[in-house]
């Protein structure tokens, strides 16, 4: 017997018992109830925690598996320690998922993931029956990732709710999910789900390597997660992809992509990812494909002016006024007649002042999130530019960034970009638009090397796949998207759609 | 370490953007006069030749970049000094690249800045590009490659839509011009920019499917040579064969003159983005070749490490070793004369004319 394992269940009820209470600390949300059979005396206990299971199956479990003790009733009786323990085990087995637990350790788990666990008095083993439920949070209309058309369900908290959202949109018998336990002290739940047949098998492999790497206490969230698998870690892109919406997840898997489900959090993971995915949206398929394309197009107008926009205006007024026509320059320079500042400083000032307000009004209880955008953005617009601390210009342009910014479907890819704004600012104010333009090799190297879970973030464009064109920038109709991504999917590519 | 394998669009890219590199931007085959795209077109056939060495030689040994077969072909005596001296070559093109890059840039917008600022923030990206690797270096060339074609584009559009274009800058034709353009074809513009892709030797072991690097590059550089043709053929039907000739930057002047509704004027931006670019990407393409060839010949294992002495080699005599910009013309005319034929065209033939009679007779071991 290996050293580790816990020590068994002791024979006797009461020591069992005692030995639960303590490791319990006598926590008062242990319920035990205790029985003493009709029939044979014999003493039983069904043990439960209360609030992680539903009171109405913890019942009925209970009754199912006691069913034989009835005074003059026609079900069997029985009398031996041995007959109660073969009938309770296989009426357990019926009602579903039961378990036969012998050690301490197995125990625990079972109690704490809300299972019932009925002790009889004189026996070692112990039966557990799944008969967890209580409190969850009901299927609500998402609340980061809004679409005008689509489904209106999100994720919730519980991972059984949210596996299920996924099965029911995939009825096909190759949607496989695994699931483990990590963190040492939270055990939290997760789960790997996939379709069998289109998703690469390396893939799979390298991603439950990864996560049977993780050594951590506690798995709070599928950040946590993320953080623990990314292959770039240095780098402020996102490698993985988040998402609440279980449409986005089928579509997906479907393309060969793999989710990751954490218990306690509406927010699934999806890998391998690339870049251009997160400018996608899940609306982009269900609206058709004109509208599409050239909302897509506007998406990423929106990160080339939301990363360059500030470092743009400061270096063409700092550098290269030629660039800009006379009558605007000759206007943008009398508005900046009165302000004292440097244009990077300005910018800087603007910028930092958005993000205040930006964040300011997430953390901000929301019955007052009204003042913070009164206050942010007419007092302090409105103000800073007559008061001659800033150009009215600058107010457009900082504005006009944030909103760009906004435009981008992932939250976390926005993020990054918001922090590379600032750094492409500093560069602007020193190397103008060469400074900006040897920076954006740099970024596009980089970006280039970056790969989730083996994959490499620039496909379909560099590496350039031609077959896979048609859902990378553009969204082609239907009739043209019979392509799987080449990288990400197995052999088969084509889509049976016709 | 793994190796590093490139796919055929990747190489497409890179020749495309290393032919169109700096020879985009300044004038060329000064000799031809008006013809100028005239020579061009007469020095494509040769490229193309000069090219199908490279690939001839590739093929027959494969995995072997220029010095690895130097050796093979003509003994370690002769071959290891011979492929010696494309190190200093290939670092000193380099450097001229971003010296013209550079000197655009100050003429430009930053006359306050001092070039070696400027020179240095282009080498600290090729280092850090060289330093990821050339997978990295080649999906980055597939992306500017889409980008340098809208630059193109736009470009074009402006300067036709301006009626700028003037086609009798570009004729007549007489004998006497057909003569110059050949004369400055050959070697000129064969070498400059058809004959510098000696360097893609170093990157054609990486090719996926090696058997397909013929058919890439002749495509890529067929497809350069009729850009380059076009290109310089509108800078000339605009600005005349006079002020192509005195003008430092063509591309840069005729684009300065285009005015379309009082609202798109002051494109020089984008020309200056064509040229970072294309220097960009021919300076780490010979930095790449010099790295290559120094690794195999001095058996270096990790070729990465050798990305910073390179680059700071190329930085420090791209402004060493010319005083000012008329020196600096004048030494490229001397080096494209006396010096690349021999490296690009001279070596590789005879090469190619060794191995065939090593192979005839009998004598490879």
């Amino acid at each position: 017997m290996p050293g580790n394992q816990d020590p068994l269940l002791s024979a006797k009820l009461a020591d069992n018992l005692q030995e639960i209470r303590d490791r319990l600390g006598n926590s008062p949300d242990l319920i035990i109830r205790k029985f003493e059979l009709v029939t044979s005396l014999i003493e039983v206990a069904a043990i439960y925690i209360n609030g992680l299971n539903d009171k109405d199956i913890v019942d009925e479990f209970i009754t199912h598996i006691m069913a034989f003790d009835t005074l003059g009733g026609d079900g069997p009786q029985l009398n031996s320690v041995n007959g109660i323990y073969q009938f309770m085990k296989g009426k357990a087995l019926s009602t579903g998922e039961e378990k036969v637990i012998r050690d301490w350790k197995e125990l625990f788990a079972a109690l704490l993931s809300g299972n019932t666990i009925v002790l009889v008095d004189g026996l070692a083993e112990a039966i557990g029956g799944n008969t967890s439920g209580g409190e969850v949070r009901a299927v609500t209309e998402a609340s980061t990732q809004v679409a005008i058309r689509g489904s209106k369900e999100s994720f919730t908290e519980s991972i059984g709710t949210n596996l299920s959202l996924v099965r029911r949109r995939i009825k096909n018998a190759n949607l496989w999910i695994e699931t483990m336990k990590i963190g040492v002290v939270t055990q939290t739940d997760v789960a790997i789900m996939y379709m069998n047949g289109i998703a690469k098998e390396s893939v799979i492999q390298k991603l439950k390597q990864k996560l049977q790497g993780i050594h951590i206490d506690a798995i709070l969230e599928s950040g946590y997660i993320e953080q623990l698998i990314e292959e770039n870690k240095y780098s402020p892109f996102p490698t993985l992809y988040n998402t609440e919406r279980p449409d986005s997840v089928a579509g997906n898997l479907m393309e060969g992509r793999i989710a990751i489900f954490v218990d306690g959090t509406p927010f699934v993971l999806i890998a391998p990812t690339t870049f251009f995915m997160f400018f996608h949206a899940v609306e982009d398929y269900y609206q058709r494909y004109d509208i599409s394309t050239l909302i897509r197009l506007l998406r990423f107008m929106c990160l080339i002016i939301s990363l360059f926009g500030p470092g743009l205006f400061v270096a063409a007024l700092n550098f290269h006024q030629e660039m800009i026509p006379t009558p605007l320059l000759i206007n943008l320079a009398s508005q900046r007649e009165g302000v004292p500042f440097p244009t990077f400083i300005e910018a800087l000032l603007l910028e930092v002042t958005f993000e205040i307000i930006r964040e300011a009004g997430i953390r901000m209880p929301s019955p007052i999130g009204q003042t913070v955008s009164i206050i942010g953005g007419l007092v302090l617009g409105q103000a800073a530019v007559q008061a001659g601390i800033v150009s009215p210009a600058m107010v457009i342009v900082v504005s006009l960034t944030g909103i760009s910014s906004f435009a981008t479907p992932a939250f976390n890819m926005a993020l990054s970009v918001r922090i590379l704004r600032f750094i492409i600012m500093f560069i602007a104010a020193f190397m103008g638009l060469y400074g900006m333009c040897v920076f954006s090799f740099i970024l596009i190297a980089h970006l280039c090397s970056l790969s989730s879970l083996g994959i490499p973030y620039m496909s379909p464009m560099g590496p350039f796949i031609p077959q896979n064109q048609q859902d990378a920038v553009f969204r082609l109709p239907f009739q043209f998207m019979k392509n799987r991504p080449r990288l990400i999917s197995q052999k088969k590519h084509n889509k049976r759609i016709r | 370490m793994r190796k590093e394998v490139i796919g055929t669009n990747q190489l497409f890219a890179m020749i495309i953007l290393f032919e169109l590199g700096t020879a985009i931007v300044v004038p060329i085959g000064l000799e031809s006069g008006h013809a100028v795209w005239l020579s061009i077109l007469l020095a494509l056939p040769g490229g193309v030749l000069l090219y199908l060495v490279y690939h001839d030689l590739s093929r027959q040994y494969p995995g072997l970049i220029i010095s690895g077969y130097t050796r093979k072909i003509l003994g370690r005596t002769i071959g290891w000094p011979l492929s010696l001296l494309y190190i200093p070559v290939f670092m000193f093109n380099g450097s001229r690249n971003l010296r013209e890059a550079g000197d655009l840039l100050i003429a430009a917008s930053y006359d306050r800045t001092p070039v070696f600022i400027i020179n240095a923030i282009m080498v600290i990206a090729v280092m850090y590009i060289l330093n990821k690797g050339l997978e990295v270096f080649a999906r980055t060339a597939e992306i500017y490659l889409a980008v340098i074609f809208v630059l193109g584009f736009i470009c074009s559009f402006v300067v036709i839509a301006a009626g700028l274009v003037d086609f009798k800058n570009l004729f007549p034709l007489h004998a006497a011009d057909w003569r110059q353009a050949f004369r400055s074809a050959y070697p000129n513009i064969w070498i400059f920019p058809f004959g510098e892709l000696v360097c893609i030797t170093t990157v054609l072991p990486h090719l996926k499917e090696s058997r397909l690097s013929g058919k890439t590059g002749v495509g890529a550089i067929v497809l350069s040579g009729i850009l380059l043709c076009v290109t310089h053929a509108i800078e000339m039907s605009v600005l005349g064969e006079d002020v192509y000739h005195r003008a430092t930057f063509p591309m840069y002047t005729t684009i300065t003159l285009v005015n379309l509704a009082n609202f798109i004027q002051r494109l020089d931006a984008l020309v200056i983005l064509t040229l970072i670019i294309g220097v960009f990407f021919k300076m780490t393409l010979y930095c790449y070749a010099a790295i290559a060839v120094t690794a195999d010949l001095f058996k270096v294992q990790d070729t990465r490490k050798l990305a910073v002495p390179v680059g700071v080699v190329v930085l420090f005599s791209s402004f060493i070793s010319a005083e000012n910009y008329p020196r600096h013309m004048e030494e490229g005319g001397v080096f494209l004369r006396y010096i690349l034929p021999v490296l690009c065209a001279v070596i590789p033939i005879l090469l190619f004319i060794v191995h065939r009679i090593r192979k005839r007779f009998g004598l490879l071991r």
